[in-house]
């Protein structure tokens, strides 16, 4: 049985400790907004917290989080519903395509913000380079963290020539 | 412009029409259990009286941080990392055919429990330009009980 | 039937049924089911209500609209959203036609059911440039509505969904019901239809100061009959169509609540991990699972002729135990074949062909006499490797086959296709198969197979209780169904002014668009272009832009070497090639424009152009490149783009943005190499992806060059960026690129 806490809720699951963090929260506690791309730390899309810090959950092993607290993307939402400041920039400036690895993206903006509150296009870069978008929308999710930040408003553009 | 081609459309009809193949079924089905049916009891280990000994097995239970990019048994194909069987002692950059990253080959370490320590705890930290992205260890005792396997695995 | 097969044989025809275009042609959605359907006997609504409707108090007003007791009105789409902005457009289309209130518009996917067929796809994909006069289009509909019944198909792909579905369905489908809203108005409150207005889900009359919402004529509008030639309105009274307007799949997808096929949640589901032979068409010969038997989780350990599965508690533990069986393949032919063994085979073709061989695909004039008339000769073979999609979520499904029933659920680009196919797999009819659609995390081409539904099929038919599985990375990469290798030869002649008299091609393979490797745009007197099929195990598949994608970058190439044996710069020279036809010298000079082509770039930079009309949109883009260090930088993308009319320009650049980075990634990195008949990339780590760090600037400007005609959005964007960057590449340094991808080539 390993006890940990996810998204402020308390829970005991019983499984192979050895078990990634991902499969655990996807199969055993039903929460399905995590995903899974690679298994091997290469695309970000199983990005979750631990204690604040971003991992890849697909390739940490659940008996890492005994007695730690794991935020999933259906856990930074305010209680109340209210979207956090990267998720509506993400609406904003029209992120996600497929918007099959956004959970992971955002988990990893999020982290980055919060350790960062202004970062450099460089340490965007940094901070976000492992996580793949195969719809290719990196220009948006580079404004939409700014625009979190509250570097850059949004902006409309003229594009019909 | 002249295309000089076109399929007459009703042999791709008649192709339509065909019903597919009788679709094959298993040649071999192992059925271990059924859903429901409870779990055939495993081994459960026990408890290493030698604290040595101890470190080792917590460490072989750690190791699930690291396999999903790196072997641990002699000769082992490469994966996304190099194997890590028998490392301790060796230059770094020392598997044949793994592409390591300049930065990691460019390093001169020679892998002790220490410097694995330090790499493993923040790689991009000891190796700036380093590929391995993920794996890193944030605790000490998990650390020291990944490093006390592999170098179980170096030794013999 | 017979008005199908009378097209295809009248002497005009422009017959082209591919195999593509055989799937493409079952697709859904047309005005068919407002002008097609509505000539037939019955009435399609009574079969299509019990699917779409969920209670008493909602009226379908067609297939494709309908309105609530609260005067929500719903548009029912044809296509699946993968990504690509579908929902949204298709919905504004519908709901700009209908004056329905833009904040209470919902969207539902249409059932995966042959009925939601019709004229559009098929007809386009086989009579791309047959203009039907307007008296037959009931008949022609009908006729291409019947076939892709008859085909049990439904897709999306082909950048078609709004150029198509959208242009010929959802509008008229929208224009219909508000005619029918009006007429039961008018009717109810005795006034002249001409007299009643209609605005954000509201009728309105002016004259006696009368005011309703839709919902309260919904049932008598459903009554009323269907509008054989309902009004569009014209592009000065578009209130939705060419705004902006955000996504209507966002939301769900920045707070991880959007359903795509691999969350598929079916209470008492088992998971399946599989790996096939690793050489398609070996079969497994022996299989060792003594240790996975003994493996935590374990149920059952499967031999199913081609591929190994085990199903188990959890997905990592049927991983973890399938990672310890030990299995043997059969030999086949392909065992011996490596990636250099293949492509010596394509040029052993392409000899064998010689300057007549091989199929032709368009000639004009004497090349060969052109040929040799020519002042200065020019000659090249570029080649390309294969390429896997990698969608970002790995092939699944999950099934039930239970009772003579079978239940799937997945995110699929032809449900109808993939519903056909879990019957096949099943051993059951189609009507015994529901199929449930979920977003798709990434389709580009590869939702489009059926591998993937009936290997879960069988699974599930095999353990009776409901099996959910899903592909490792691995499996994804290695078991793909790949954008074809190619070789392309040119020759090309210029006379003694420097212009284009000839140009000859052949090239390996032709899959779809058949026109991918014509260049009808460009004035070249004297062409002739030809094809040779050359056998492959591998399997081919739709990949982004499908053909486009390679022959893109070969004629592009070509046209810029050719500039440069005329002396003349790659602008100037694709201007001379497009003389006179406007619409396309309008995008070239946009995109030169918007580079600023003729201002200097420090050294060792390079401005590169590309010029490539796709799928009904005229695309043509600048690549800035910096190669001062050891690889290229793309810094910046310029893109001038005529789609005929953008109904989403924010959801339309983003296709551009999209569709730049997975070019740009097959360009830097992308191949899959083949060894001893295996694939041997399988993660990210070997099959490379572009990252953010690497994301150049991308400016898209839009010309609305033709609202009747639209072109495509999703696969348009690709073709001209690999030429555009190697084209770069050569003004920077030099070096002429005549294979793909970057990564092979040293810039040192």
């Amino acid at each position: 049985m390993i006890n940990l806490t996810i998204n402020g809720q308390e829970k005991a699951v019983e499984v192979d400790p050895a078990t990634p963090i991902l499969w655990v929260v996807r199969e055993n506690l039903e929460m399905n907004g995590t995903k899974f791309g690679c298994g091997i730390a290469q695309c970000g899309a199983c990005t979750v917290h631990l204690d604040g810090q971003p991992v890849r959950s697909c390739s940490t092993p659940i008996s890492q989080a005994e007695g730690k607290s794991i935020t999933t993307i259906e856990g930074i939402a305010d209680e109340d519903g209210t979207l956090s400041k990267v998720q509506q920039a993400w609406i904003d400036v029209q992120v996600p395509q497929c918007g099959y690895c956004q959970s992971g993206q955002i988990m990893s903006a999020t982290a980055l913000l919060t350790k960062n509150p202004s970062p450099t296009d460089a340490q965007i870069d940094a901070a976000m380079a492992g996580n793949v978008c195969r719809c290719g929308m990196y220009g948006r999710i580079r404004q939409a963290i700014k625009i979190a930040a509250g570097i850059e408003q949004p902006t409309t553009k003229e594009t019909i020539a | 412009m002249t295309i000089a081609r076109a399929l007459p459309l009703l042999s791709l009809i008649l192709l339509a029409a065909c019903s597919a193949d009788p679709v094959p079924g298993p040649t071999e089905q192992i059925i271990v259990r059924e859903p429901g049916d409870a779990a055939v009891e495993t081994a459960v280990a026990t408890p290493e009286a030698d604290p040595e000994l101890a470190l080792i097995a917590a460490g072989k239970a750690a190791f699930a941080n690291c396999s999903a990019c790196h072997a641990i048994v002699a000769d082992a194909a490469n994966g996304v990392g190099p194997t890590l069987y028998g490392m301790i002692g060796k230059p770094a950059g020392a598997v044949d055919g793994f592409a390591y990253s300049d930065a990691l080959n460019a390093s001169g370490i020679i892998w002790t429990a220490a410097e694995l320590d330090a790499f493993i705890a923040n790689p991009a930290a000891k190796i700036p330009g380093t590929t391995m992205v993920a794996g890193a260890l944030a605790e000490p005792e998990q650390r020291r009980a990944v490093i006390a396997y592999i170098e179980s695995l170096s030794a013999s | 039937m017979s008005d199908a097969e009378t097209m295809a044989d009248s002497p005009k025809k422009k017959g082209k049924w591919t195999r593509r275009a055989f799937i493409g042609a079952g697709v859904v959605a047309g005005g068919a089911l407002v002008v097609g359907v509505a000539v037939r006997p019955g009435n399609p609504i009574d079969r299509l209500s019990p699917m779409l409707a969920n209670g008493q108090d909602e009226q379908l007003l067609n297939a494709w609209v309908k309105v609530g007791a609260d005067n929500v009105v719903t548009a029912v789409i044809p296509h699946v959203e993968m990504g690509q902005g579908v929902y949204t457009a298709l919905a504004q289309m519908l709901a700009d036609e209908m004056d329905a209130d833009w904040a209470t518009v919902r969207i539902l996917e249409a059932p995966a059911d042959k009925k939601y067929v019709s004229d559009s796809i098929g007809r386009d994909f086989l009579f791309p440039d047959l203009e039907v006069p307007e008296i037959f289009e009931p008949t022609v509909a009908g006729g291409i509505l019947e076939l892709a019944q008859a085909m049990g198909l439904q897709f999306t792909g082909g950048s078609f969904s709004v150029r198509a579905t959208g242009q010929r369905a959802m509008r008229t489908a929208g224009a219909a019901a508000r005619e029918m809203l009006i007429a039961a108005a008018a009717s109810e409150w005795n006034v002249p239809a001409t007299e009643i207005t209609t605005e954000n889900s509201m009728l309105s009359h002016a004259k006696s100061g009368k005011s309703e919402p839709f919902a309260k004529f919904a049932t008598a509008a459903a009554e009323q009959s269907l509008p054989a030639k309902p009004k569009l309105k014209s592009p000065e009274n578009y209130k939705l169509m060419g705004k902006p307007l955000a996504r209507h799949d966002i939301p769900e997808k920045v707070d991880g609540s959007a359903v795509f096929g691999i969350d598929a949640n079916v209470p008492g589901m088992k998971y399946a991990a599989v790996k096939a032979a690793p050489v398609v068409g070996a079969t497994v010969a022996s299989m060792d699972a003594s240790a996975a038997k003994a493996m935590p989780g374990v149920l059952q350990i499967l031999n199913m002729g081609d591929f190994v599965a085990v199903v188990a508690d959890g997905y990592w533990q049927a991983q973890q135990a399938l990672n310890t069986i030990d299995t043997q393949y059969s030999k086949t032919e392909g065992d011996d074949l490596n990636l250099d063994g293949l492509f010596a085979r394509y040029d052993s073709y392409l000899n064998d062909a010689g300057d007549d061989g091989g199929d032709i695909e368009t000639e004009e004039g004497d090349v060969a006499d052109a040929f040799v008339r020519a002042t200065t000769k020019v000659e090249a073979e570029y080649k390309v490797p294969f390429l896997a999609h990698a969608t970002m979520e790995p092939m699944n499904c999950t099934a039930w086959v239970r009772d003579g029933k079978c239940d799937v659920w997945s995110g699929h680009q032809a449900p109808v296709n993939a519903r056909q196919a879990a019957a096949d797999a099943a051993g059951l009819d189609f009507e015994d198969v529901t199929y449930h659609n979920a977003y798709l995390g990434g389709g580009f081409g590869r939702r489009s197979e059926k591998d993937n539904i009936e290997m879960a099929v069988r699974i599930a038919k095999a353990t009776g209780y409901p099996v959910k599985m899903i592909w490792s990375r691995e499996e994804d990469t290695m078991q793909d169904h790949y954008r074809p290798s190619a070789t392309s030869r040119f020759q090309g002649g210029l006379d003694a002014d420097g212009k284009a008299v000839s140009w000859s091609n052949i090239h390996t393979h032709l899959f779809d668009p058949q026109e991918a490797p014509t260049v009808p745009y460009y004035n070249i007197a004297n062409h002739k272009i030809r094809k040779v099929d050359v056998p492959t195990h591998l399997r081919f598949g739709p990949w982004r832009s499908v053909d486009h994608s390679q022959h893109g970058f070969f004629i592009e190439s070509f046209v810029d070497e050719m500039a440069h044996a005329a002396g003349k710069d790659g602008y100037a020279f694709r201007r001379e090639l497009l003389a006179g036809s406007d619409r396309h010298l309008k995008i070239l000079d946009l995109a030169a424009k918007m580079s600023g082509w003729d201002q200097p770039l420090p050294e060792k930079h390079g401005r590169g152009i590309a010029f490539v009309p796709s799928f009904g949109s005229i695309i043509a883009q600048v690549a800035e490149v910096d190669m001062s260090g050891a690889k290229p930088k793309v810094k910046k993308i310029y893109v001038a783009a005529d789609a005929g009319f953008v109904v989403n320009p924010d959801g339309f650049i983003a296709q551009m943005e999209s569709a730049i980075v997975y070019g740009l990634t097959a360009t830097l990195y992308g191949e899959i190499s083949i060894k001893n008949g295996a694939v041997q990339q399988s993660n990210f780590h070997d099959y490379q992806m572009l990252r953010i760090n690497e994301m150049p600037e991308v400016e898209v400007q839009i010309i609305n060059g033709d609202h009747k005609r639209l072109g495509g959005g999703g696969e348009p964007g690709l073709p001209p960026l690999a030429p555009a960057v190697t084209n770069a590449i050569f003004a920077a340094t030099g070096t002429r690129i005549r294979e793909l991808p970057l990564s092979k080539h040293s810039f040192a």
